[in-house]
């Protein structure tokens, strides 16, 4: 079990491969459907507000977060993976959700140091594993807002890095 | 006579049962599933499973944070005495049941174009999600059978209620429904899965049915059709979590209905997530 401590190097998640199991410590940003695509409409844009999200070294975790607790939701739906390849770009270097990617952002992810994990919907067991909740931004969208969360070993397993992907071994 | 306050307990008990535990045939299927995986992060995610359902159980807290969609099937004796507001009564209970689960409050606010857009924000009461239309079938007796499924997101994207030509062999309709939940499972995400199925006259009948299924099917009394499904589905080696692997249906629930006259049966076939089938039933009088 690897153990990551966020922010996360280049160098980390470049030594990563597929099948690697890891327990992630430290802030990991949650958003999905509602919240990537304005982050990317802000990148795009040159938004300084982008800054302040830090996501640089970061881990987002495809869930929202609610008083039920968090768990991963698809990162295939459009919205989601479509926002994956910019948001390597900006410095995210680990993307965490469940089912499988595509094959050009898996190449995205690998040209940008970046790597796709899935992990099971464990909400009861990730429930003991969280330690501070926070909105970042959207707060209008509810539980779907763009959250930041402090985790003491959040779990997953490494889905596609390097331009592989477990999926099609 | 069973009383309002009686109903209003029982679904509110019901829910959050279903949200919560899995029942006995559930751990002992993973456990099962666990002795048969050979790669070692298939049994990691397999041992993470019956963790958490453990952890959920003990806590009574949420299985997975998409707690689902409230859908009740109600079997009334012919001889049961009910009382005024027994249907208020399911639907007070159903919304107490989501407050202490409690819910995502996932109900999506607005008129009919906002709702469907997304565009007015969110409820954020958990009890502002309402049930699905219920399901009422009438049997013999003096009692009130009341069962609570939550269906969550993921499978109903992957579920589908279609025709089929029978060409006058079970195996042949259950072979092609099978086929569509091959093409599925895959992007499933959440597997292993359970698949659930109806076959019926109308869309509306197998669906009815494939929820049926999902009330009354066990992992422990499986028949030979239901091993027959289940094994198609394992064959794609999809896997727990997608990630390869012998598991990836635990097993098949099923349920056939009347038939007409016809070279077609319209059946209705769903993959249920891991946290699946989410039920709880009570009897009452």
């Amino acid at each position: 079990m690897i153990r990551l401590e966020t922010p996360l190097t280049v160098e980390q998640t470049d030594s990563m491969q597929i099948g690697d199991q890891f327990e992630i410590f430290g802030r990991v940003l949650c958003g999905r459907d509602a919240v990537l695509p304005r982050i990317i409409r802000c990148i795009r844009k040159g938004d300084p507000g982008v800054e302040k999200l830090e996501l640089v070294g970061a881990v987002i975790f495809h869930t929202a977060v609610s008083p039920a607790g968090i768990g991963p939701t698809t990162s295939n739906k459009a919205e989601i993976e479509e926002s994956i390849p910019e948001l390597a770009a900006a410095g995210v270097r680990i993307h965490l959700g469940k089912g499988s990617l595509g094959r050009e952002t898996i190449k995205s992810l690998a040209a940008n140091h970046s790597i796709f994990a899935v992990t099971p919907p464990l909400t009861a067991l990730f429930s003991h594993r969280i330690t501070a909740t926070e909105v970042l931004a959207y707060p209008e969208e509810g539980m779907e807002a763009l959250f930041a969360i402090k985790v003491e070993g959040l779990p997953g397993i490494v889905a596609a890095a390097h331009g592989r992907n477990i999926f099609n071994k | 006579m069973i009383t309002e306050n009686e109903i209003r307990e029982a679904v509110k008990s019901c829910l959050v049962e279903a949200g919560t535990t899995y029942r006995r045939d559930q751990f002992d299927a993973y456990e099962r599933a666990i002795g048969a995986e050979k790669e070692t992060y298939c049994r990691w995610v397999l041992e993470q499973i019956l963790e958490n359902g453990r952890i959920a159980k003990e806590e009574q807290l949420p299985l997975c944070d998409d707690t689902g969609i409230p859908h009740v099937i109600i079997e009334v004796g012919e001889e049961c005495e009910l009382p005024k507001k027994w249907l208020a009564a399911i639907k007070v209970g159903i919304a107490d049941g989501l407050r202490q689960l409690p819910g995502r409050p996932m109900a999506v606010l607005g008129n009919d174009i906002e709702r469907v857009e997304q565009s007015h924000g969110l409820d954020d009461d958990p009890a502002g999600l309402a049930p699905a239309p219920f399901i009422t079938r009438s049997v013999e007796g003096s009692q009130l059978k009341l069962t609570v499924l939550m269906l969550g997101g993921g499978p109903e994207i992957r579920a589908k209620t279609r025709r089929i030509f029978h060409r006058r062999s079970i195996r042949n309709v259950l072979g092609e429904a099978a086929s569509w939940l091959k093409e599925e499972v895959g992007s499933l995400g959440c597997t292993p899965t359970i698949i659930a199925m109806g076959i019926g006259r109308s869309q509306v009948e197998a669906s009815a049915l494939m929820l049926e299924a999902m009330a009354k099917g066990r992992l422990d009394r499986q028949n030979e059709l239901e091993t027959f499904v289940t094994a198609e589905i394992n064959d794609t080696h999809v896997g727990p979590l997608g990630l390869g692997g012998h598991t990836t249906a635990l097993g098949c629930f099923l349920r056939i209905g009347p038939a007409r006259a016809s070279g077609v049966r319209i059946v209705s076939a769903r993959p249920c997530c891991l946290v699946e089938p989410r039920r709880g039933t009570v009897t009452l009088g």
